[in-house]
């Protein structure tokens, strides 16, 4: 028994000293014989939808221009475990030789395994917009696909049910708190719709109502990672995200509701006036057209909550392709990237699928009055504020915001925490 | 763990053989060596299995906890990563669920045994009832929670039907002090079929004329229980406590993923959703180790007292 003791002593003692190897696999510089490759492989998770039939059948045929003999490979993945899949592959060194990627903290934590693209990527820097999500330390690892924003989205029925006039909507945060009385009274239905579930409601309500709440200068420092969390603005930011809960603004049971998909439905259906959405893949102008009329569908700018603010549309590139480090010939996976954003079938992409494209050139006309409000406030957006917090800021940041709503933190606490986690890293 | 049976063995042999002395020929020599080596050969492939899959990712594993992770990837840190553990509030919060599921565990146990009783004791509609309480058993735990999400709705059913007798909305999925409790129940409900067909099997071995004697002795229904049912099913209450706590610890992580997805709060994590947590969400890797050597002597310890329990229980028959 002593000697039993003994052994685990001393093994537990050399496995602390030794803390050898590495749980990821260290990167090593790619490089090595050139084979000719005859296949990429492409791991997303949207090919297997069939809105984006059209968007890979024009990428392939615009790749197969240019390199005939080359077959490229689309593997969907499920988004659930997505992330957990790559980081699989990237261990092993074996996997995707493209990749697809969200903008902000997941392709930045993981640029280790993604190769730098500004030489490959040079002709479509102008075209496209929303490189700085996919942008790190001054080196772009992706191109982007479409721009994901946070709109905050009206019902115009319900304004003009309770007397408002949906061509005006509320400007500063006081017409916006009696906006929502009157709908309160003339039809029961919230102000927000809010779903913070996972502890997303809070990133929406922190990007979509952010330029009403700081300073432009306070605004660029932020993103620019100078963030100043001792600042009244930025603790503004958590005050009137506790007190929309405290006064009965949000929908009802909001910590138990889910953003992705629970929480579009409240707004589909009526129950609340407006919604902090997306731009991109759900929760936008075209997923609500299903049940509200687009002509019923409004987009208003983040009401202005501090005298000097000057609100704008907070939008990022939202998904991009990526190029593997361990692909066999980087100048042709890079290639295949350029295909993958090309104006064709970038074009393809955002009306099928029902998305704001990188590619603010392509004509919108056609998909309603939302999207007609939203492009032209691409030139002025700036990126979102959540975006620019680590991934472990905002998994806590997700349950301060349930605590602050069910009143078992206060706002102190949690933006003092919330500093000392960004500060971290 | 092999040496001690298989080198004991090869003595024995041995020995035998020395003492049979006299001409000891080239053969029997030969054979001894074969005989003492058998048993190595034999064992070989399993021991193999055990080394390569399980022992060798698991010594990595522990190896791996020690080291950093991000910019520090491969480097050393010694119990950094167990000191963050234990400073974070999260995977306290983890553990301290797998205490309240240990101490929710007589309940888990009592249900299906007390249902199983009833339906032994033939209560009308018995068939009906061992059917129906089998029924969630099939159902994979992303159908139950998303089932029971729908139902458990802050604007759902059950709400709905709580406000018509005028008790107000409850959250069950949004309040932290609620919420674990909801996904434990529901675990408990969708799994307490097979502990079920245990404790039904087990009855099958009960003596019938031992209740007939009790009931013609004016034994009531609780004396019933109290005094045969429970003394002659303690083997087969003995293993559905060991089965259902193996359950509740490591297959409630789909359940969890559904329905709470750690939350609110933070409140509803377990030590196997951190892990996967900190893994694929937030690429921490050498956490996750750490989070999962943890997790692992936690099995291990309630593995071993379950163990020592059973045996001194056993002792006792």
């Amino acid at each position: 028994m002593q000697q039993r003791v003994l052994w685990s002593a001393v093994m537990v003692a050399a496995l602390v000293l030794a803390g050898c190897g590495s749980a990821a696999r260290p990167a090593s510089p790619s490089g090595g014989p050139q084979q000719e490759q005859r296949k990429l492989v492409v791991w997303d998770w949207k090919s297997g939808e069939a809105a984006t039939a059209t968007y890979v059948e024009k990428v392939k045929a615009d790749f197969a221009g240019r390199h005939p003999g080359v077959t490229v490979e689309f593997v969907a993945q499920p988004f659930d475990q997505y992330y957990t899949l790559l980081g699989t592959a990237a261990q092993s060194r074996k996997g995707p030789d493209v990749m697809l990627f969200n903008g902000g903290g997941q392709i930045r934590d993981r640029v280790d395994s993604l190769l730098p693209l500004e030489q490959h990527v040079a002709q479509d820097r102008s075209r496209l917009a929303g490189w700085d999500a996919f942008t790190k330390d001054g080196k772009i690892y992706a191109a982007p696909v479409t721009l994901q924003g946070h709109p905050i989205y009206y019902n115009k029925t319900l304004y003009e049910k309770a007397g408002l006039d949906p061509a005006n909507p509320p400007r500063t945060w006081d017409e916006f708190v009696r906006a929502c009385s009157a709908v309160k009274k003339a039809t029961g239905a919230a102000c927000l719709a809010l779903g913070n579930k996972e502890g997303f409601g809070i990133q929406f309500f922190m990007s979509g109502l952010g330029s009403g709440i700081l300073t432009p200068q306070e605004y660029d420092d932020w993103i620019a990672g100078k963030r100043d969390w001792s600042s009244p603005h930025v603790r503004r930011i958590f005050e009137l995200w506790k007190e929309a809960g405290d006064k009965g603004l949000n929908s009802d049971g909001a910590n138990s509701t889910a953003m992705f998909t629970d929480v579009f439905r409240v707004f589909e259906s009526g129950k609340a006036a407006h919604i902090i959405g997306l731009m991109s893949d759900v929760g936008h102008w075209k997923d609500f057209g299903e049940f509200l009329p687009p002509d019923k569908l409004g987009v208003m700018r983040a009401p202005v909550v501090t005298g000097g603010a000057t609100p704008s549309l907070p939008y990022d590139g939202g998904i991009g392709y990526a190029v593997a480090r361990w692909t066999k010939d980087p100048e042709l996976a890079a290639d295949l990237v350029h295909s993958l954003t090309s104006a064709d079938a970038l074009a393809a992409f955002s009306s099928a699928a029902g998305a704001i494209s990188s590619d603010t050139t392509i004509d919108v006309s056609r998909a309603g009055p939302a999207v007609a409000a939203i492009v032209p406030e691409i030139r002025t957006g700036r990126p979102a504020l959540h975006v620019a917090l680590s991934a472990k800021t905002l998994d806590l940041m997700g349950r301060l915001s349930q605590q602050l709503l069910s009143g078992s933190a206060t706002v102190d606490k949690a933006v003092e925490q919330l500093a000392a986690a960004d500060r971290a890293g | 763990m092999v040496r001690p049976a298989g080198s004991g063995r090869a003595d024995g042999a041995g020995t035998k053989q020395g003492g049979g002395g006299g001409p000891a020929t080239r053969t029997a020599s030969r054979g001894a060596r074969a005989e003492r080596l058998a048993p190595y050969v034999l064992v070989a492939p399993a021991v193999l299995i055990l080394v390569t899959l399980r022992l060798w990712p698991l010594v990595l594993g522990v190896n791996y906890s020690f080291t950093g992770d991000g910019a520090d990837n491969g480097t050393p840190v010694g119990l950094g990563n167990y000191l963050e553990l234990a400073g974070d509030p999260l995977f306290r919060t983890a553990l301290r669920n797998v205490g309240l599921l240990v101490l929710l565990l007589p309940v888990a146990v009592a249900i299906p045994g007390l249902l199983a009783t009833f339906i032994y004791l033939r209560v009308p509609g018995h068939r009906v009832y061992r059917g129906v309480y089998f029924f969630p058993a099939v159902l994979s735990p992303v159908i139950v929670g998303a089932i029971v999400n729908l139902m458990l709705g802050f604007d759902g059913p059950v709400n709905a039907a709580l406000g018509t007798v005028g008790v107000g909305p409850v959250d069950w999925l949004g309040d932290p002090g609620i919420a674990m409790f909801t996904v434990t129940g529901v675990h408990v409900w969708a799994t307490f079929g097979m502990a079920l067909v245990v404790f039904l099997a087990g009855f099958s071995t009960l003596d019938a004329s031992l209740l007939d004697a009790a009931r013609v002795d004016g034994a009531s229904l609780g004396q019933v229980v109290r005094h045969v049912i429970i003394p002659g099913l303690t083997r087969t209450i003995q293993f559905v406590f060991v089965t259902t706590l193996i359950g509740m610890l490591t297959s409630m992580f789909g359940l969890l993923f559904v329905m709470t997805s750690g939350g609110p709060e933070g409140s509803t994590y377990l030590p196997e959703y951190y892990i996967w947590h900190q893994q694929g969400q937030l690429n921490r890797p050498a956490l996750a180790s750490a989070a999962s050597t943890v997790l692992f002597v936690v099995m291990l310890v309630v593995g071993l007292a379950q163990i020592t329990l059973l045996r001194r229980a056993g002792r006792q028959d």
